[in-house]
């Protein structure tokens, strides 16, 4: 066997996003033509198959002088399996693909099997919670207080489930298709423009209205806590370090912020005992605003120390020019130095840039969600593995002259991971048809 | 012209329960001017979420006017409950229909009626800028001269959002609790609800499927009943959203449903349903054309429906349907509608205009007349029993109200 063969796939482990890839080739079979170099559990029937995962691959050592020996082997016997995607369920709901990953742990897709609602759920380890500074506490903070919220901009907690053998909890959410801060990062000039950054702020001012109505002051407002659902309605998620203030205090006063550097106010960065904590969301939506609009933060620094300081000592970058005077003039007030001078969310409603809505510019275009994988329509990940459950037969076979011969390709280059797993997943699909055709009483359409 | 006053209206008899439990719908006569009407009582207290729902069904019927849609006459409340008064659909929704008195379908004719009226109502709320997403038998009543009326407004979705039109919606229905298929007052109604799931069995093995799945029957009471109607686009949830062509998909399982009886897809898992309807298969009427080879001969079936379900007699109530199935013939008319209803792509399905000249509905005539064509179906009337329970209740409720008003501090 040619061990440049078992490199190759081995490769795909080096690959970003390998995770999310469709249907990964993970296992290669090595045929047991003639020799017993690459037998690695040993078995010595011929005509047998050895199963190779990544890892196996991975520790094959191919340095070994006496596997220098080149055997050929014909394409058509090494075959792939496509990677199974087995069905989990956790409660009701049926597990999907990773949507993102945080410090916490991952954020996945689920669709509740009852209702065949697409939710998102957030799973928390203890194990990794504990090496947060405050990770239990957030998170229980995080629970209570959006149990008691409910507003169409902010993310509705659907369900709280707990397993206490695996020591994780999930936090089941509204599925959202992205959030800004990857749309902004895949945009030109890594902004909106002003059409979408306005659609956007008014929305994120009706949730900071409700919440701070409910006492609730978010402390960490920025574009990686702005999620989008599919009808583009705009979700303020991650109540991590929210606060729920006194109700019965005339104040807002808080004495702890945690939120991100680059989005904190001069109050906070300078250290200060005790502030307002409704003006530190509004500066925080200001820089947001700034970031939406520029695709720049009104303050930089090369590390955190530094951008600290030049938020507690400098000014602003004001806004460019090109923004015009309203909204230049809005992002000014909104980031005074003086939490006593920023307007509050009633006066930001009122201000020129935000009662009319700006029109789209030639040359401008939207941005649309951007997907971690390579499907513009965010369709569910769920489906293949409803598919693995409800129809078991399922499982794919074929072999490397079969891909080749698919992919129209003579076999002289190697075959990259996605070539692989696209050519696998379009022999899936039509297996699809096929076993759809066999139910008596469905045609295709 | 109806008063919002609970003292003008008599409650004659008890139609059904539904929207689980938080609603009833009485048969009344407005003493007035003696006309009959329905009475749908909600206990708002027990459901706080509905409140919201409720009220966009009030608001969505008042807004709209047309023949073949459910007006709205008045509502008020009294006590503690919500009152909403429509005219009174004397045959009942064509659900109940099918499950007390057609089990294997409506004879053609009605169904191109019920589909005809339907289609007109979907057209008209079309118009409207709303998408129905409730369309099934359950949500088709039939009134006294066999007029034909769409309900269910309260998942209606309004295309026009802030002002703005959409193209497209993307948010699912409310989740529906209706469960107008129980009628638990009378004992025959009630063994019509056990009877339910073995109907079902009986189109899973007419689909010439294993029975795997008949021990993954859905309860009975199940909430999310209105699945099975939704189009792939509606449940697939994806950016690209669904639109008014969602409707029509309802429509092409409608007609699978008034033809069968029984609803394409109730026997099955939800996700599974969602599955097949992803990968494109879809429900077909059941005639000697599409009825598939028998899987297994009839012994050899009944004995698996004697150990699989424990019900006796409900094999024999499967072999007739089966044969009943096999024996008929379906008009290619009828089949063509329903296969261009449940197109997989919404772009390819065609309007409800397109549709209303499909040459399915050229067989009816003027002269027809739709209760002639369902005459075993009874019509609603005042039950004894019933005013003799609505009595009491009214007894009750009145004991309650004395019992506080004794209570003097």
């Amino acid at each position: 066997m040619d061990p440049r063969m078992c490199r190759k796939i081995s490769s795909s482990e080096s690959l970003p996003d390998v995770e999310n890839e469709e249907y990964e080739v993970s296992t290669i079979i090595a045929p047991q033509e003639s020799d017993e170099n690459f037998m690695l559990d040993g078995s010595p029937e011929p005509h047998s198959v050895t199963w190779l995962d990544n890892d196996q691959i991975d520790d094959l050592n191919l340095d070994d002088q006496t596997n220098l020996c080149f055997h050929r082997v014909d394409s058509a016997d090494i075959i792939y399996r496509s990677k199974k995607k087995k069905c989990k369920m956790v409660g009701k709901y049926v597990m999907g693909d990773v949507l993102g990953e945080g410090s916490y742990g991952k954020v996945k897709e689920m669709l509740d099997s009852e209702t065949l609602c697409r939710r998102a759920v957030k799973i928390l380890k203890k194990r990794k919670l504990r090496r947060i500074p405050n990770g239990e506490q957030n998170v229980q903070r995080e629970i209570q207080l959006l149990r008691i919220l409910r507003h169409k901009n902010v993310i509705e907690l659907v369900d709280v489930m707990y397993n206490d053998e695996k020591q994780k909890m999930y936090l089941v959410m509204e599925f959202c298709v992205g959030v800004l801060q990857d749309m902004l990062e895949a945009s030109p000039g890594k902004k909106f423009p002003q059409r979408q950054a306005h659609d956007y702020f008014t929305q994120l001012l009706d949730g900071l209205e409700y919440l701070h109505g409910q006492g609730v002051v978010h402390k960490d407002i920025k574009p990686g806590n702005l999620l989008l659902t599919l009808d583009q309605k705009l979700k303020i998620t991650d109540f991590g370090v929210a606060e729920a203030l006194d109700m019965f205090s005339p104040e807002d006063t808080c004495y702890t912020g945690q939120g991100s550097p680059a989005f904190q106010p001069p109050e906070i960065a300078n250290g200060a005992e005790q502030f307002s904590g409704v003006k530190v969301d509004i500066w925080s939506s200001g820089v947001t605003l700034y970031n939406m609009t520029t695709g720049r933060y009104p303050f930089e620094g090369d590390n955190v120390y530094r951008l600290l300081e030049s938020i507690g000592r400098g000014e602003p970058a004001p806004p460019p020019a090109a923004l015009g005077p309203a909204l230049g003039q809005l992002l000014t007030n909104m980031l005074k130095r003086d939490p006593d001078l920023r307007p509050t969310v009633h006066e930001i409603r009122k201000h020129s840039w935000v009662q009319a809505r700006p029109a789209l510019e030639a040359g401008e275009r939207l941005v649309s969600p951007r997907s971690r994988r390579s499907d513009e329509l965010h369709t569910s990940t769920v489906i293949p593995y409803l598919v693995e459950r409800h129809y078991p037969s399922a499982q794919d076979y074929f072999t490397e002259r079969d891909l080749r011969h698919e992919l129209g390709d003579g076999g002289s280059r190697t075959l990259s991971t996605a070539e692989l797993s696209d050519a696998a997943s379009s022999r899936r699909k039509r297996r699809w048809h096929s076993s759809c055709g066999r139910l008596p009483s469905c045609r295709l359409t | 012209m109806f008063n919002p006053d609970f003292n003008d209206y008599q409650l004659t008899s008890i139609i059904t329960e539904c929207c689980g439990g938080v609603a009833v719908v009485y048969s009344a006569l407005y003493k007035p001017s003696n006309q009959n009407v329905a009475i749908k009582r909600y206990f708002v207290d027990k459901t706080k979420e509905n409140a919201s729902l409720i009220q966009q069904d009030i608001l969505t019927r008042k807004e709209l006017q047309h023949a073949n849609i459910l007006p709205y006459l008045t509502s008020f409340v009294h006590g503690r409950e919500l009152y909403v008064v429509s005219p009174l659909m004397t045959f009942g929704s064509c659900r109940d229909i099918l499950d007390r008195y057609f089990h294997e379908g409506l004879p053609e004719l009605a169904c191109a009626i019920v589909l005809r009226d339907v289609l007109q109502a979907l057209q008209y709320l079309h118009k409207q800028l709303y998408i129905h997403r409730s369309v099934r038998a359950s949500h088709v009543l039939v009134g006294a001269n066999g007029g034909v009326r769409l309900s269910g407004l309260r998942s209606a979705a309004s295309l026009v959002l802030r002002g703005r039109r959409q193209r497209h919606l993307h948010q699912l229905p409310p989740p529906d609790h209706d469960n107008t298929n129980l009628m638990w007052l009378s004992p025959e109604l009630l063994e019509q609800v056990h009877t339910q799931p073995q109907l079902c069995a009986a189109s899973l093995v007419l689909r010439g499927r294993r029975q795997r799945h008949l021990h993954q029957l859905p309860p009975p009471d199940h909430n999310n009943t209105n699945l099975m109607w939704l189009s792939p686009e509606l449940l697939e949830q994806n950016l690209k959203g669904y639109d008014e062509k969602s409707d029509i998909y309802s429509v092409g399982v409608l007609c699978c449903e008034l033809g069968n009886g029984a609803v394409p897809f109730a026997e099955v898992p939800s996700t599974l349903m969602l599955t097949e309807k992803v990968r494109g298969s879809r429900p077909q009427l059941l005639d000697c054309s599409t009825f598939p080879e028998p899987c297994l001969d009839d012994t050899e079936m009944k004995s698996m429906y004697n150990t699989d379900s424990g019900v006796g007699d409900s094999a024999d109530a499967v072999c007739r349907l089966r044969a009943l199935y096999a024996a008929r013939k379906l008009s290619d008319t009828f089949h063509h509608l329903s296969e261009l209803a449940l197109q997989r792509d919404p772009d390819k399905r065609p309007s409800a205009t397109q549709l209303l000249n499909h040459p399915f509905f050229k067989q009816i005539r003027k002269t027809d007349y739709l209760p002639g064509l369902i005459g075993r179906v009874k019509p609603i009337k005042p039950d004894p029993n019933d005013m003799s329970a609505l009595l009491l209740q009214e007894k009750l409720s009145e004991m309650e109200i004395e019992k506080t008003t004794e209570w003097d501090f």
